[in-house]
């Protein structure tokens, strides 16, 4: 009966942690899954800055280069966002205008003309959409990674220029190219000089296909730009790194930038996920401990009870060693089946105890009006479109903007499952709690002298 | 052949030194049994437990056969015990989850008996002292105190020592049943040429010895 209750206890002690090892790998799992979806990288854009509705003073090459010296950063990719009128380059942009077009005619530039109409002397406004172009020192990213903001962009035909190219070629959107019949080795003017068509790329959307990729220091040539970027994209090294990052950013550029990292949003909303880690983890050494603590009183209980039987068995010539063998089989027994139990146990009860400890973390935060820990973020406002998470290089009216759309992840998706990782931690957690019940076990039966058992008799 | 000469056991107390054995000086032939009777607290248990090396003479030795023993170590101490001397207790101490049987089969594998002569052996002797044929595999909770002790000489015997020690082995049964037991040990000494030293206060019992020993205050004296 005793040996029931014991292998009960430690059942329940076991089953403990097993539940919090689950439901700590659990959120873990949830925590670097929304970690790594928002990616390593910071967005900075002059301070101000709106894309093309204008706003701020464009930062300078020196100073987004001068982010290369910081910790942990191992890229910085600039970009400088610019639009041609129809005045200023042959292109034609394959967007069509339409109502709202002419509406806001004057919006981002455009032409306007002056017909002689046959009905008198009105004036007639003609307006077309402006040719986006981005100068950017990362072609490869830009057209490959995604990083445009405008999904997949891959290169159709064609090369990519090198980062750090001045010569007067572009890499155009497919759609672009088809309303201007581009192909590779084609040419086009803007900003008056002939610009060589050295790639295209498609991404799916109409939008990002029809913008033109040039090397930045062309841009910045052309435009009358020199020197300035109008977003930079700062890689880090490790994900844990980007908030430590973003800070000595913002330092070192002081209010001459915004500086965006999603980490520091997302790590606010992970805030109770991290809560509920630390409890799930403090309980489960606990738990362990406590399982640890239950075996070794239970074996000294037994050892003392039986110290007449271990008196016997010395006096008949048993041997410490085989003495202690049979103790520790018998702890081993308790455990073992202790772990079976506890493991059954902790699986079967780990997904509610998740749950509740989520919940109880949960209603404290201000995110738990939002109807989950990661808010939706459903990028209303934003361009850029797609479903990349990696801050754009000159993604929507200018670049440095997000888009969150995949961002739906809640803590009722919590998934908890036991794998080989939680059966070898049952097994380990098993022998180690057995070791320590048994080692308590042995020194108390080394110490037992017969001749002081027997003379009690 | 059982030598012991000048052997000295001294407790050291709260309330002083106890001397339990004092220069106790004996010898017992194979075969033979040995009484030995005194009071409660005479130093009767703390002779046999120095005897058994369960405990350390402070001066002294003790020879089987011509071997030293009091000054081997704790290995050799324990060898000793688990080939060279059997116990038995007043309590029988039968260790209480394994069977009649078992309880023997243990001594034969502390002694490193064949373990495929051990079930034979055992078997032999439960036959010897006389246990009922059945009641080998039963534990110790079912069966009488007699039968009890029965299993006790059986395992103390098991392994062919050349000393029993044998500490009141009567002190819980009845009369009749404490006779059949002296009988059986001395019947056991006779064939296995074992020597037994029966420490007891029972006058009676202790006449059916060879030999009786008187201890008073650790003093040991032969008597009639």
């Amino acid at each position: 009966m005793r040996s029931v209750g014991v292998v009960v206890i430690l059942a329940v002690a076991i089953a403990l942690s097993i539940s919090m090892l689950i439901a700590r790998d659990a959120v873990t799992t949830k925590i670097n899954t929304v970690r790594a979806s928002t990616g390593n990288t910071i967005s900075v854009s002059p301070k101000g800055f709106f894309g093309f509705n204008g706003g701020g003073t464009p930062l300078t090459t020196t100073q987004i280069n001068g982010l290369l010296d910081l910790s942990n950063v191992t890229a910085v990719q600039e970009s400088l966002s610019e639009q041609l009128k129809s005045t200023q380059t042959s292109l034609t942009s394959p967007t069509p205008v339409g109502s709202l077009g002419q509406q806001f005619g004057g919006f981002g530039g455009g032409s306007t003309t002056s017909g002689g109409a046959t009905s008198g002397s009105a004036t007639t406004t003609t307006f077309s959409i402006p040719i986006r172009v981005i100068g950017t020192n990362s072609p490869g990213t830009a057209v490959v990674g995604g990083a445009n903001g405008g999904g997949t962009e891959k290169l159709t035909s064609g090369t990519a220029f090198s980062p750090t190219s001045k010569a007067d070629v572009a890499i155009v959107g497919s759609t672009l190219a088809t309303k201007n019949k581009l192909k590779v080795g084609s040419t086009f003017s803007a900003w008056g000089t002939k610009i060589t068509v050295v790639g295209i790329f498609n991404a799916g959307s109409t939008f990002t296909d029809s913008n033109v990729l040039m090397p930045l220091a062309t841009v910045q040539k052309l435009a009358a730009a020199a020197n300035e970027v109008t977003s930079a994209t700062v890689v880090v090294n490790n994900i844990n790194n980007v908030a430590s990052v973003d800070k000595a950013i913002t330092k070192k550029l002081g209010s001459a930038a915004d500086v965006t990292s999603t980490q520091a949003t997302v790590q606010a909303q992970l805030a109770p996920l991290n809560s509920v880690k630390t409890i799930s983890t403090y309980t489960l050494v606990g738990s362990v401990i406590g399982a640890a603590i239950i075996l070794l009183l239970s074996m000294l209980m037994i050892v003392r009870e039986r110290r007449r039987e271990v008196g016997v068995l010395k006096a008949l010539g048993a041997p410490n060693r085989s003495i202690i063998t049979q103790f520790i089989s018998e702890s081993t027994t308790f455990t073992v089946m202790g772990a079976i139990v506890g493991f059954i146990g902790g699986i079967a009860v780990s997904s509610p105890i998740t749950s509740a400890l989520v919940s109880a973390s949960g209603g404290s935060t201000s995110t738990a009006s939002t109807g989950g820990f990661v808010r939706r973020f459903a990028g209303s406002g934003f361009t850029g479109g797609g479903s990349g998470f990696t801050p754009p290089a000159g993604a929507g009216p200018g670049g440095g903007s997000f888009h969150f759309g995949a961002f739906n992840n809640t803590v009722t998706q919590l998934h908890t499952s036991a794998g080989w990782s939680t059966l070898v931690f049952a097994f380990v957690a098993a022998i180690v709690i057995a070791a320590l019940g048994s080692t308590v076990a042995a020194a108390t039966i080394v110490r037992i002298r017969p001749a002081e058992v027997l003379r009690s008799e | 052949m059982l030598k012991v000469e000048n052997l000295d056991k001294t407790f050291h107390t709260g309330a002083g030194d106890v001397r339990a054995v004092q220069n106790v000086t004996f010898d017992a032939k194979d075969g033979e049994v040995v009484a030995i009777i005194g009071a409660s607290g005479s130093g009767k248990s703390t002779l046999l437990s120095l005897l058994g090396l369960l405990d350390a003479p402070d001066r002294g030795s003790i020879e089987i056969d011509g071997n030293q023993l009091a000054n081997l170590d704790a290995a050799g101490r324990t060898r000793y015990r688990s080939t060279q001397v059997g116990f038995v207790f007043q309590q029988f101490n039968l260790i209480p989850n394994l069977t009649a049987k078992e309880n023997v089969k243990l001594a034969l594998e502390f002694a490193h008996w064949p373990k495929p002569d051990r079930d034979a052996r055992a078997q032999a002797m439960l036959d010897m002292v006389g246990l009922d044929a059945g009641k080998a595999d039963r534990r110790p909770a079912k069966l009488s105190g007699g039968e009890q002790q029965r299993v006790a000489i059986a395992r103390a015997f098991a392994a062919q020592p050349q000393l029993i020690l044998a500490d009141e082995p009567t002190g819980s049964l009845d009369k009749s049943t404490g006779q059949k037991i002296i009988s059986l040990l001395r019947e056991a000494a006779n064939q296995q040429n074992a020597t037994v030293l029966v420490v007891t206060h029972d006058e009676k019992i202790s006449q059916q010895a060879d030999r009786r020993l008187e201890i008073d205050d650790g003093v040991l004296r032969e008597i009639a």
